[in-house]
């Protein structure tokens, strides 16, 4: 936390950097990734040790990648996102020649989605990529939006939301879809859109989606997915078999939950896909409610750091990107943990910083990064204590 | 500012879902925690996979070829038996499946960990209900249903129908097919094996923590697959099988008569002398299969003489030979011949060979000091040294040699071997028969054959469909090419001068121009009709005959000069010929000759000169027939057989296959014989029936099918197998006319080849049409038999006909004696009903 001495002295306001990292901000993100960490490994070591291969393998790859995404957390937090700004156009544009990519043969199907580049040894999900380039891209263009905003402007901001975002429904995947619809829709409304104006983009995104469903555009199994959850007793054993055995495993944990590699032997085993998208389940039932609540609050002083740094932002471009970025790591942590409990639907979208999956990681760092960058750049509060440059 | 109060706004927001998210788990984790916990104890679900039953299979009439029959199995789900327990439960279900214990522990140690291991199949009901009743004793064991393949009607159409079986690694790669499901291995339960198989369905079983099964939970039903409605007829079926089997009985009842009386005959010089021939041909044969073997191997096709290894034939063992010839070949338990038998001895042990005086065989010991092992044999006194591949003892070959056993094959050369046969419908393509014997019940399948069982099947080929799949010489069936191609290209014979004709002869020929055939009194196999001596004409003299009732000379021999001055002797099959006959007496008596001279006019008149310019003329209307191609049956594993032309026998000798001449040309000598149907000439059963279809029904050439329709299990028709055609042939309808009038000829005509074999036939003889053929070849190739095939072709009724009848006896002897009589009861049938069937009696040798 910033400190907040010698108030009586205003300094200027100058555009200097901060060097001091708002530990409120990583110390969260350092928990929530070790903790992650331990839960994959209890997900995924029992299995591979029966299978006779190294049980760390999986920790071990998760581990590679977070090293890289801590470096690109560092390393972002010190660029100065005006540095950023004049890629923008480019990374926007980047981002929708991998998505267009991934569709075509050059991309690779994974469980029936066609998600994956494979770039000589490495293989990415341009859909992570492409979350942060549109935060990036509506900031740039929201930036310059009057008060109030003009109808052009929104029109605009839907239309740089929506080649991404129908690129991605086309893999299918529905969930990230969604992602960069609950981004804009705030964005647009920090940016300052009018009543009006949200009214509309509301109206037009029901406009849409029931015109998607009469077009036969989705298919059955996505409704299913998403409606199924709401019936308590409808069948359990299709689309609701991963989300009623999570909660199950869930509600097994109790208050201390049963403890570590104990929830692997019994409930979670039926749980698929535990070190990826159901997590969060892994947490429930090992570590109970108190270790559920540990992981809500810190995914909650995070988003608020983030907040804070939106609101002290110096620019509206800045202000406008971290703003994005707590969307982003917001609407994530509620769908996937709504999802282990059964108040969402089963969308596929990762917990951020546990979930295992290596692209996924870095992204969110990155994105964090920006968002600590915006603090460490912010508008000083007053009596602050800056460093110059000069 | 206002953008303070928005974030601050959102941030309320978040924070509410937060909260939100946090009571939902308060809820869950601790107010009803009891609840889960008591939920996750009963509520562990598996899933088993129940197989589809197979689509049935019905005949024309509805009758069922093909079925599935219920049955209960136990299914052991890996995945819910905990280790420590595995070997307790195996010991249980040993106890009450009463099978060994061992067993079952090893096929759970191979098995996954999530596997699901059917372990019996058809329980019954009692067993089934004590398991349910007692499950808490047997966790993780389930029992679901099983289709089983069911074939009601045991051997009937069994190479149509095929067999199914476990999964080839070829198989498996189908994204449909698992490791423990069936697949078609042959017939039509391979070729529609996608549309029989339907999809598999799920039960979902409630399991406690105890791992033993609740309840079911839910069920998706299997579906299965579709049903096929086949051309096939089963009464014609099961008359096609009944004649083939009798006919073959008989024509080996037949082949021991001659032997009998050969014994007689014979003196002991005479018996050395045809043992030294067969002993060279032996060894010829063993040289051209060795090049066949090494050509195979070689990467280009072309085979280096050098590296060929031959044994040169050695001087033969009288002793063991007037030992062996016609007291040594095997024989079933009735005392006759049997084409091959698997005869398998221990070391150290002895069994007895059979045949007409039995041979004890031993074997003493098996070298393994050379290169291969060596059997030591001993044969009532006499010693051989065996290594695998060889022959000895004149009828033996020894198929494997291993350390403690050797097996041998005892063959008959002379045994006939099969009758195959097929009954199509030239108006539409659709097989209504398709038969070989011997056959074999595929429902043995389903239950698993034993390896004696399934080699003994193996080494008499009993699961090949050798309608589609044998490759024969067609002999004088093949004259139909010839006889089309004289009347539609105008080609006919260069005949004697003129004066000749005043040679006076007993029969008249049939006159075409009227309908009725001419009877009298002069019936086939008697002695001949005349006999020629004037001396052979010179070239110059000969007068090429200009239509097909001009007569011609048909002695019994014509001889050929080659380019290089040399010259052969063929002889017809009628050692004295048959006299004058034009085309029609010629096809009907099936005068060799004839079509001889027509094949030396294309032969000879191949360069522009007289307009015929087509050295393939012959071969192109034999192609045009379908020959030389598949006919696109919807039956796997089709051959599509060979007509030979001066390219192909140009790439034989290249690649020095040993089939052919290894020096010289294509020569007119071998059009001749190829238009007779020897020589190098194959043809399939089924494509020869085909294209007696084409010609009689005027010149549609159909392509076969057996299936008709796939049906669902509603009854409604998901796919149809329309009939289709390969092409159509220009032909006269006048040809079409003639062909048909001749064909009733043969069988009824006094000259006819069949016409002993149809005496007696009943009403309706005379809409009764056909034409034999004997194949006389000495070829050895594996897949081309040798000696006297024995063929018929039968129509009817021949004014239109509905039905062909290709019937064709491997070893059988001659046409007219033996594939005649089988080929009529068929048609008896299928013309005067199952009441008008007469018993089989050998026709006159004729053809």
């Amino acid at each position: 936390m910033a400190a907040t001495r010698e108030r009586t002295q205003m300094s200027l306001l100058r555009r200097d950097r901060q060097l001091r990292p708002d530990l409120a901000l990583v110390i969260p993100y350092i928990l929530l990734t070790a903790l992650g960490l331990v839960m994959i490994y209890t997900a995924s070591a029992p299995r591979l040790e029966a299978l006779g291969v190294n049980p760390s393998r999986e920790v071990e790859q998760q581990a590679a990648f977070v090293l890289i995404g801590f470096a690109a957390f560092a390393i972002v937090s010190v660029v100065d996102l005006r540095v950023i700004r004049a890629w923008v156009p480019a990374i926007y544009l980047g981002s929708v020649v991998t998505l267009i990519l991934v569709l075509s043969p050059f991309g690779e199907a994974v469980k029936g989605a066609q998600r994956w580049i494979q770039v000589g040894p490495i293989r990415f999900q341009p859909s992570e990529i492409a979350k942060l380039a549109v935060i990036l891209g509506l900031a740039m263009l929201l930036s310059g939006a009057a008060r109030p905003m003009k109808w052009d402007r929104v029109a605009r901001a839907v239309a740089l939301v929506a080649v991404p975002a129908v690129l991605i429904f086309l893999q299918p995947d529905l969930g990230t879809m969604l992602t960069f619809g609950f981004i804009a829709a705030v964005m647009v409304f920090i940016a300052g859109a009018t009543w009006r104006q949200m009214a509309a983009l509301f109206v037009g995104g029901l406009i849409a989606t029931v015109g998607v469903f009469q077009a036969g555009v989705i298919k059955t199994y996505q409704i299913t997915r998403l409606t199924a959850f709401l019936d308590e007793t409808s069948d359990v054993l299709n689309t609701q078999y991963n989300q009623y055995q999570s909660q199950i495993a869930i509600g097994t944990g109790g208050l201390f939950g049963k403890g570590l590699f104990n929830g692997t032997q019994t409930n979670l085993r039926f749980v698929p896909e535990q070190s990826s998208d159901f997590i969060f389940t892994a947490v429930g039932e090992q570590l109970g409610f108190l270790g559920s609540l540990f992981v809500l609050v810190m995914f909650g002083i995070i988003i608020w750091r983030v907040l804070v740094a939106a609101a002290n932002g110096r620019d509206r471009f800045s202000q406008l990107t971290a703003t994005g970025v707590a969307a982003l790591i917001a609407f994530h942590v509620f769908v996937n943990v709504g999802m282990t409990v059964r108040v969402m639907p089963v969308t596929g979208l990762p917990l951020p910083f546990m979930s295992s999956g290596g692209t996924v990681f870095v992204a969110m760092s990155v994105a964090l990064g920006m968002a600590h960058s915006v603090w460490m750049r912010r508008s000083p509060l007053v009596g602050e204590r800056t460093i110059s440059d000069e | 500012m206002n953008g303070t109060w928005r974030l601050a706004g959102v941030g309320l927001v978040m924070a509410v879902m937060m909260a939100a998210l946090g009571l939902r788990l308060w809820s869950i984790q601790v107010t009803e925690t009891n609840r889960y916990t008591t939920e996750a104890e009963r509520n562990l679900i598996r899933v088993v996979q129940t197989p589809a039953p197979r689509g049935d299979i019905y005949d024309r009439h509805g009758e069922l070829l093909a079925g599935t029959k219920p049955s209960l199995a136990v299914v052991v789900d890996m995945g819910l038996v905990e280790e420590t327990f595995s070997e307790e439960l195996a010991q249980r279900l040993a106890a009450f499946l009463d099978e060994p214990a061992s067993a079952i522990i090893e096929r759970f140690e191979n098995a996954n960990s999530g596997a699901q291991l059917i372990l019996a199949q058809d329980l019954t009901e009692q067993q089934a209900l004590t398991l349910v009743e007692h499950r808490e004793d047997f966790p993780g064991v389930a029992v679901i249903p099983q289709p089983v393949r069911d074939y009601p009607n045991a051997e009937l159409a069994a190479q149509v129908l095929g067999y199914i079986g476990k999964p080839s690694a070829a198989d498996i790669e189908r994204p449909e097919v698992k490791g423990t499901d069936v697949v078609g291995k042959a017939g039509i339960e391979r070729y529609y094996d996608d549309q029989l198989r339907g999809t598999e369905g799920d039960i979902v079983y409630q399991v406690d923590a105890g791992r033993s099964v609740l309840q079911r939970l839910g069920e998706k039903e299997s579906a299965p697959g579709d049903n096929l409605i086949l051309t096939i007829d089963s009464g014609v079926q099961a008359q096609l099988q009944e004649s083939l089997q009798g006919g073959l009985e008989m024509a080996r009842n037949l082949e021991m008569e001659e032997r009998a009386e050969a014994l007689e005959e014979q003196d002991v010089r005479t018996r050395l002398f045809f043992a030294n021939e067969e002993a060279q041909l032996q060894a010829q044969r063993d040289a051209i299969a060795a090049r066949a073997a090494a050509a195979e191997a070689s990467e280009d096709g072309t085979v280096d003489e050098d590296s060929v290894e031959v044994e040169a034939p050695e001087g033969i063992d009288e002793g063991a030979v007037l030992g062996s010839l016609y007291w040594g070949l095997p024989v079933d338990a009735n005392g006759v011949c049997t084409p091959v038998q698997r005869v398998e001895v221990a070391v150290g042990g002895r069994t007895i060979l059979s045949g007409s005086r039995e041979r004890t065989m031993r074997l003493d010991a098996v070298l393994e000091n050379r290169s291969q092992p060596v059997a030591i044999v001993d044969i009532d006194g006499e010693r051989y040294e065996v290594e695998e591949g060889d022959t000895f003892a004149t009828t033996l070959r020894a198929i494997a040699v291993d350390q403690d056993a050797l097996v041998v094959s005892h063959s008959d050369k002379w045994c006939p071997v099969r009758a195959v046969g097929v009954v199509e419908d030239p108006n539409d393509g659709s097989i209504i028969a398709m038969a070989s014997y011997p056959s074999f019940d595929p429902g043995a399948f389903v239950d698993g054959l034993t390896q004696a069982q399934w080699e003994s099947l193996g080494t008499i080929n009993a699961f090949t469909n050798f309608a589609i799949q044998g490759q024969y010489a067609p002999a004088s069936t093949f004259k139909v090419v010839s006889y089309v191609l004289a009347l539609e290209e105008g080609i006919y014979p260069l005949d004697r001068p003129i004066n000749d004709r005043t040679l006076g002869d007993e029969s008249p020929a049939p006159d075409p121009a009227t309908d009725e055939a001419v009877t009298d009194d002069v019936a086939v196999g008697e002695e001949e009709t005349t006999t020629t001596t004037t001396p052979p004409p010179s070239d110059d003299e000969l007068v090429p005959l200009t239509s097909d009732t001009d007569l011609y000379n048909c002695t019994g021999s014509l001889r050929f000069r080659f380019n290089d001055g040399s010259s052969q002797v063929y002889r017809d099959w009628k050692r004295n010929g048959h006299g004058p006959l034009n085309l029609h007496g010629a096809l009907q008596a099936s005068c060799d000759l004839y079509f001889w001279e027509i094949a030396l006019r294309v032969w000879n008149e191949r360069s522009d000169e007289s307009g015929i310019n087509n050295e393939d003329l012959w071969q192109e209307w034999a192609r045009s027939f379908g020959f030389g191609s598949e006919t696109g049956v919807d039956l796997p594993f089709e051959k599509p057989g060979l007509i030979p032309d001066r390219q192909w026998f140009r790439e034989e000798q290249r690649k020095n296959t040993g089939r052919v001449r290894s020096t010289g040309p294509w020569v007119g000598g071998d059009l001749m014989n190829a238009v007779v149907g020897q020589g190098a000439v194959l043809v399939t059963p089924l494509q020869l029936g085909n294209a007696f279809s084409a010609m009689l029904n005027g010149g549609t050439l159909w392509e076969p099918r057996v299936v008709s329709e796939l049906v669902n299990q509603d009854g409604d028709i998901t796919d149809e197998n329309e009939k289709a055609t390969l092409g159509t042939i220009d032909i006269d309808p006048e040809t079409t006319r003639l062909l048909r009038l001749d064909m009733q000829q043969v069988v009824n005509g006094s000259i006819g080849t069949a016409r002993s074999a149809f005496v007696g036939f009943g009403p309706n003889v005379s809409r009764v049409g056909g034409k034999t053929g004997t194949a006389e070849i000495i070829k050895s190739t594996e897949d081309v038999q040798e000696v006297d095939t024995a063929w018929f072709v039968g129509a009817a009724p021949i004014a239109s006909p509905g039905y062909v009848v290709t019937v064709v006896v491997e070893r059988g002897g001659s046409g007219g004696r033996v594939a005649a009589p089988v080929a009529r009861q068929v048609l008896q049938y299928l013309m005067n009903g199952e009441v008008g069937v007469t018993p089989l009696e050998a026709g006159a040798e004729a053809d």
